[in-house]
């Protein structure tokens, strides 16, 4: 992949909020055997909303690569540092998060089965089917609008 | 030749053409980004002002001067510094042979402080010579100049469609024309096919009917057979205008079914962690072309391809446009279309000068060879008996060349090789904050532009500039580099040790026959020292190939005619969506891709997914211009082609 910064934030946005969406629905609703509620519509949020100002970070560090590119090794390293740091919010800064308060409340071993989920499928998605619905996706960064 | 004290001739090889530059100028000289920033005068001299093109070059960098019996150089503050003989200087004096770096330019500095000879250069203009064409193809007219078999109304700016019919030749009126017939028109009439046209809609006029035909064909000039990789990304699928599956993943597959976990399993590591982490993954030559085969008969190739030289474009009264053509010997016809794609590749090879004319003295074309001719009896005759080979040229085709040279040596182990190169490369070009690697003076980067010219910020921020910005970033962002292959480095490592390969620096004073006939190249070194003579039984040139759109007689009769204007680099000039603007005539277009658009707004205009990026523009170019048939490829309707893909059906 060789983002640009637009690009970043609308493939994060649509995809987080499409298949992340349905399978964060189906963590909401204890599909998997967890406990249901809320929070993980609500931790979703935050996921992206925190992933924008990632972006800006990856961007800064893609601009010291002579190719100016992002392969998928190092997006899942990012995926990797996106989740712990939610982690580290909550385990080790013990911030409430506004929303995540609700019963059943966190839950780390949850978090992590559902962050992979999601992560996986936006992944997953990222390399085959955005190619096939946005045919210009991949020569403008990652920009579908 | 002679020179008088205070001239200087400057060589270097232009980062964005890889043309050779010498002109022979006399001191007080300047270097500079912004010709208006460098003094016209100075001590009541006139200025020989250079422009060189780069953001990193100042706008007055540096100054050439003759003081007191001495060339000195000064740096006029520049951010980036000069460089002599690969360190940074303030002032200095210099010596003849003294290589001078602004930025991405290297040049080389020759002068004499007695008014001596300096050896002679050629024209960059002459030294190219036409690119070898198939083995049997249908014989060429006698040098004619093709215009003159035109009928008359091809004088016209605009001609009558009905003076064609007059002419009773064959006349075919049709939507959609694609002129070259090579990889550019196919990717463009992929598109058109999955974007709605049908078979009848659409003609290709060119003279191979394989759209690879060409391209193959240098590939195996260079040594690139079947087997070998090609220098080009895995989602660069020219049959397959989604990238998906790339080859890597269809690679994996194919050996995944023969039960080949560990290929399958490193070709998908390599297209997951390349470039950082794992070696960049490149496609086999004989896949691409197999994959191709299979699109071309799904799109119905054959029915569109015509055989045909096309001799002239011109638009007509009724807004299309004609084209006459030659479908065979001493024969013209005519296509009149609405909408015309032209993608003509490379009219020629660049040669270098002093080889080129070694072989119009001698009219030996065995010893002196392109890497793109055929060459293979260099191979043969090596295995065969041994032999020296000296090698110019450090890009990619040198690499490949290498290495075949590597396998030859291990039948022969009696070979040896010189690589001539013209100048040490200390270290890789720089833009912004990221600078190119630099291993035994080859510059690596996995293909011909930074990775983010296809499709990241690099390639928005060449669109979104004016001309003079584009030549700036395609000289920091161009030159010659190789591909940072692991068993070539090991090559060049193990030659280096075992003393059979060496790599000498200088700059060509002449190639000449010796007693024995065979080519000796004289090169100038550091300081006037004296000529280093260097003997071997062949030369093989692997400095690359030219698009000037002059050296094609259509394309030169094109922009004559037309008085189209050509950008920086001497192509044409198109827009963002590859269209050549001049050319509109009421609803027709006339769109261009590849070699021929190169300068513009895309950097990789002839590669693989360049074609496919401007092939892509210029069909959505075409929608907006309600073109018959053509219907926007996005959403279900491009998943809804992609299956079609898949299940191999028409689209």
């Amino acid at each position: 992949m060789t983002p640009t910064l637009l690009g970043r934030w609308q493939t994060r946005l649509l995809l987080t909020e499409t298949v992340g969406l349905v399978i964060t629905l189906l963590f909401c609703g204890g599909t998997f055997g967890n406990p249901a509620g809320p929070i993980f519509f609500w931790l979703l949020q935050y996921i992206v909303l925190f992933g924008l100002g990632w972006d800006y970070l990856y961007i800064y560090i893609q601009s010291w690569r002579w190719d100016q590119d992002w392969p998928a090794a190092l997006q899942w390293i990012a995926a990797l540092w996106e989740g712990l740091f939610i982690i580290l919010i909550v385990e080790v800064a013990n911030l409430k998060l506004p929303g995540t308060g609700i019963a059943p409340g966190w839950h780390l071993g949850w978090f992590m089965v559902h962050y992979g989920l999601v992560w996986l499928a936006v992944f997953i998605t990222s390399q085959s089917f955005m190619r096939l619905i946005f045919p210009r996706w991949r020569f403008r960064g990652g920009q579908w609008l | 030749m002679s020179t008088l004290p205070g001239q200087v001739r400057l060589s270097w090889q232009d980062p964005v053409t890889g043309e050779q530059r010498t002109p022979l100028l006399t001191c007080p000289i300047t270097l500079g980004r912004e010709f208006a920033c460098m003094p016209v005068e100075l001590h009541g001299q006139r200025v020989a002002r250079i422009v060189l093109n780069s953001s990193q070059v100042s706008r007055y960098h540096t100054l050439i001067e003759w003081v007191q019996g001495h060339i000195r150089i000064t740096d006029q503050n520049s951010s980036n510094g000069t460089w002599i003989n690969g360190v940074l200087q303030t002032s200095c004096h210099i010596s003849s042979g003294d290589l001078l770096k602004i930025g991405p330019y290297e040049i080389t500095l020759m002068f004499t402080l007695d008014g001596r000879g300096l050896p002679t250069a050629e024209a960059s203009e002459q030294s190219i010579i036409q690119v070898p064409e198939p083995a049997n193809p249908v014989p060429e007219e006698p040098a004619a100049t093709p215009i003159n078999i035109l009928p008359p109304a091809f004088q016209a700016h605009q001609l009558v469609v009905q003076d064609l019919h007059a002419t009773q030749l064959p006349v075919e009126e049709i939507d959609y024309l694609a002129v070259g017939a090579g990889l550019g028109s196919f990717i463009w009439v992929d598109f058109l096919r999955i974007c709605g046209v049908a078979v009848q809609q659409i003609r290709a006029l060119g003279i191979e009917d394989r759209p690879y035909a060409r391209y193959q064909r240098l590939c195996l000039n260079s040594q690139i057979p079947a087997h070998e990789r090609l220098r080009s990304n895995s989602d660069s699928c020219p049959d397959n205008i989604w990238g998906w599956p790339g080859y890597a993943l269809r690679e994996a597959w194919h050996e995944f079914n023969k039960g080949n976990m560990n290929p399958a399993l490193q070709y998908l590591w390599q297209v997951f962690a390349e470039p950082t982490f794992a070696q960049t993954y490149t496609p086999r030559s004989g896949n691409v072309f197999a994959s191709i085969d299979r699109e071309a008969i799904r799109i119905g190739w054959p029915q569109i391809y015509r055989f045909g030289r096309v001799r002239a474009i011109r638009q007509t009264q009724d807004g299309r446009y004609a084209i006459a053509y030659s479908p065979g010997r001493k024969q013209t016809a005519f296509v009149v279309a609405r909408h015309v794609h032209l993608a003509t590749g490379y009219p020629v090879l660049q040669f270098l000068p002093d080889l080129k004319a070694y072989r119009e003295q001698t009219h030996d074309f065995k010893s002196v060879v392109n890497a793109y001719e055929d060459h293979r009896h260099v191979y043969e005759t090596l295995e065969r008996q041994g032999g020296t080979v000296l090698l110019r040229g450090r890009g990619i085709v040198a690499s490949r060349i290498l290495q075949r040279l590597y396998e030859a040596r291990q039948r022969q182990p009696n070979i040896s090789v010189l690589h001539l190169m013209r100048s040490p490369k200390p270290q890789g070009n720089r833009f912004g904050k990221a600078q190119r690697l630099v291993e035994n003076h080859f510059e690596f980067q996995p293909f011909n532009w930074p990775k983010a010219c296809w499709g990241g910020t690099l390639r928005e921020e060449l669109e979104q500039a004016t001309p003079e910005q584009r030549t700036n970033l395609l000289a920091d962002w161009g030159g010659t580099t190789t591909a940072d292959r692991r068993d070539w480095k090991r090559f060049v490592q193990q030659g280096v040790d075992q003393g059979w390969y060496q790599i000498t620096f200088g700059e060509v004073t002449q190639v000449v026959p010796n007693t024995q006939a065979r080519p000796t190249t004289y090169i100038q070194e550091k300081g006037l020292r004296g000529e280093v003579k260097l003997e071997a039984d062949f030369i093989i040139d692997a400095t690359g190939l030219d698009s000037k759109v002059k050296a094609s007689p259509l394309l030169n009769d094109l922009v004559t005619h037309y008085n189209l204007p050509l950008n920086p680099a001497g192509r044409f000039a198109v827009a963002n969506d590859f269209e050549l603007l001049e050319m509109r005539n009421h609803y027709g277009r006339l769109y261009a891709a590849g070699a021929i658009t190169f300068g513009g707004p895309h950097a990789a205009v002839d590669s693989f997914l360049g074609l496919q990026y401007a092939a892509l523009c210029a069909v959505d170019g075409l929608v907006a211009a309600r073109a018959p048939n053509l219907q926007r490829l996005n959403g279900l309707n491009s998943l809804r082609q992609w299956l079609k893909w898949v299940q191999n059906q028409t689209p």
